[in-house]
C-alpha cells in the first residue's frame, strides 16, 4: 500500500553547512511517522569546498531521492518547484556590514534630502507659500510664517504614517512599505536566478542530469550568465 | 482679532495637509522606483532596512527645513558667522568645513540620483525593449557604461555652460 507524503519545498534556502538535509529545504506531512522520520534524513546536497556556493535543486530531484528511500510513498507536492539553495560557510565580518549600512544610510540621507529641495524647488514653495499668505491674510509674509512650520510638521505626519515607524518602533503590525517591496524583490531575483539555472542547465533535475550538464549549445561560455559564482545572498 | 486668527488656523490646517499629501506623492514614487530593496540586496543588509528607511525620513526633513525655512533662516550666513567668531580670523575652519560637507553631500546625492535616474528609465522596460527591438545580445554592459558616460558629460556642460536659468 503507498502512503501519500505531502511535500512543501522553501524556494529559498541558506544553509551554514555544506551537507544540505531534507528537513531544512522542506516540510512533510505523512501519516506514518516513521517514514516522516526516514525522509527527513535525506541528504539533499552536498557542497564541496571548489564548487559553487549556490545551487538550483529541483522538486523532482527531491522526489527522486525520497523515492530512492522509500519506494512505496506517492508524493504530493504543495511548494515550490524549485529550491534555490546557497551555502554561506564563513560569517560575514560585523565591521564590513556595517560600513556598508552606514554608506548606503549617507546615500538614502543625502539623497532624499536633495530630492525634496528639487521638488521644492521644482514647485517653487516659497513663492507658493507667499502667495498663498496673501490671498488669505492679505499682506506680504515678514519671514518664517505659520505656514513653513505646519508644513514641516505635516510632512513630518506624513513620512511617519506612511513609512509606518517612528524611530525603530513601529506604529501598527504591517510590514513598512520598503519591507513589502524588499520581499517583491527577493522574489523576483529567486525567481531569475532560477530561470537562468533552468535555461543554462545547471539545475539539479530529477532524471537524466546530475547538474553538471554542459551549457547550452550557441551560448558561448564566456556569455553564459553565471549566478553561481555570486554571493549576493539578501538576507543578512 | 478673531478673525486673524482663523485665517491663521485655516492656513495651518492647509499647509499641514499639502505637508502629508506630499510626502505621500514623493514617496509613492519612491517606493515603486524600489530603490532601497536594491541597495539592500546589493549589499546584503536586508535586516537593516528600518535604518535605511529612518535615514530617508531624516534627510527628507532636513531637506525640508533647509528650502522651506530658507528666507527666514540663512542658515549658511548663520554658520559662517559662528566659524568667524569662534575660530581666528586666518584659518578660515568654517569654509573648509562647509567645503567638505558640500562635496560628501554631493558625491551621496549623485549617487541616489544616478540609481534614481537609472531606475526610472528600467521601470519603464526602456533598456529591455531596446533591446529586443534591435536584437542586441551582447554589450549590454558596454551600453550601461555608455549610459553613465553620457550622464557625466551632460551633467559637466549643464552645470558649466549654466544651462540652468536661462
Amino acid at each position: 500500500m503507498t502512503t501519500t507524503v505531502y511535500l512543501k519545498c522553501q524556494r529559498n534556502v541558506v544553509s551554514s553547512l555544506p551537507d544540505v538535509f531534507l528537513c531544512d529545504v522542506a516540510s512533510l506531512r505523512c501519516q506514518d511517522r516513521q517514514i516522516s522520520a526516514k525522509l527527513s534524513a535525506i541528504k539533499v546536497h552536498h557542497f564541496k569546498k571548489q564548487d559553487a556556493s549556490r545551487c538550483v535543486i529541483s522538486t523532482l530531484h527531491v522526489i527522486k531521492l525520497m523515492e530512492e528511500v522509500c519506494p512505496d510513498i506517492s508524493v504530493e507536492v504543495i511548494g515550490e518547484s524549485d529550491i534555490l539553495l546557497e551555502w554561506v560557510s564563513v560569517p560575514r565580518k560585523p565591521w564590513k556590514q556595517w560600513s556598508k549600512v552606514v554608506l548606503v544610510c549617507f546615500i538614502c540621507f543625502f539623497g532624499t534630502g536633495f530630492t525634496i529641495m528639487a521638488y521644492h524647488n521644482d514647485v517653487s514653495i516659497n513663492t507658493l507659500f507667499g502667495s498663498i499668505y496673501k490671498l488669505v491674510m492679505n499682506r506680504e509674509p515678514r519671514g518664517i510664517t505659520l505656514m513653513e512650520i505646519s508644513y514641516s510638521i505635516g510632512l513630518a505626519v506624513g513620512i511617519t504614517v506612511f513609512f509606518n515607524h517612528v524611530g525603530t518602533k513601529r506604529i501598527t503590525k504591517d510590514p513598512t512599505p520598503i519591507e513589502v517591496a524588499m520581499r517583491i524583490y527577493e522574489e523576483d531575483v529567486d525567481r531569475s536566478i532560477i530561470e537562468t539555472a533552468e535555461r543554462a542547465g545547471w539545475e539539479i533535475e530529477g532524471d537524466d542530469a546530475d547538474g553538471s550538464r554542459e551549457p547550452f549549445r550557441g551560448q558561448s561560455k564566456k556569455h553564459r550568465v553565471d549566478y553561481r559564482k555570486g554571493s549576493n545572498r539578501k538576507d543578512g | 482679532m478673531l478673525v486673524e486668527v482663523g485665517k491663521q488656523v485655516l492656513l495651518a490646517v492647509a499647509c499641514a495637509s499639502y505637508g502629508v499629501l506630499a510626502a505621500a506623492g514623493v514617496f509613492t514614487i519612491f517606493v515603486v522606483i524600489g530603490l532601497l530593496p536594491r541597495f539592500a540586496g546589493r549589499t546584503n543588509t536586508a535586516a537593516y532596512i528600518m535604518r535605511y528607511e529612518n535615514a530617508v525620513i531624516y534627510g527628507t526633513l532636513a531637506g525640508t527645513v533647509l528650502t522651506v525655512f530658507d528666507g527666514g533662516w540663512e542658515i549658511g550666513a548663520r554658520w559662517q558667522e559662528f566659524c568667524m567668531r569662534n575660530w581666528p580670523e586666518g584659518m578660515n575652519i568654517g569654509n573648509y568645513l562647509g567645503q567638505a560637507f558640500l562635496g560628501i553631500a554631493g558625491i551621496f546625492a549623485g549617487i541616489f540620483i544616478g540609481c534614481l535616474a537609472l531606475a526610472i528609465a528600467e521601470m519603464v522596460d526602456s533598456i529591455p525593449i531596446f533591446t529586443r527591438r534591435i536584437s542586441f545580445e551582447k554589450g549590454i554592459s558596454l551600453s550601461i557604461l555608455g549610459i553613465a558616460l553620457g550622464k557625466l558629460c551632460g551633467s559637466l556642460i549643464y552645470f558649466f555652460w549654466g544651462f540652468y536659468g536661462v
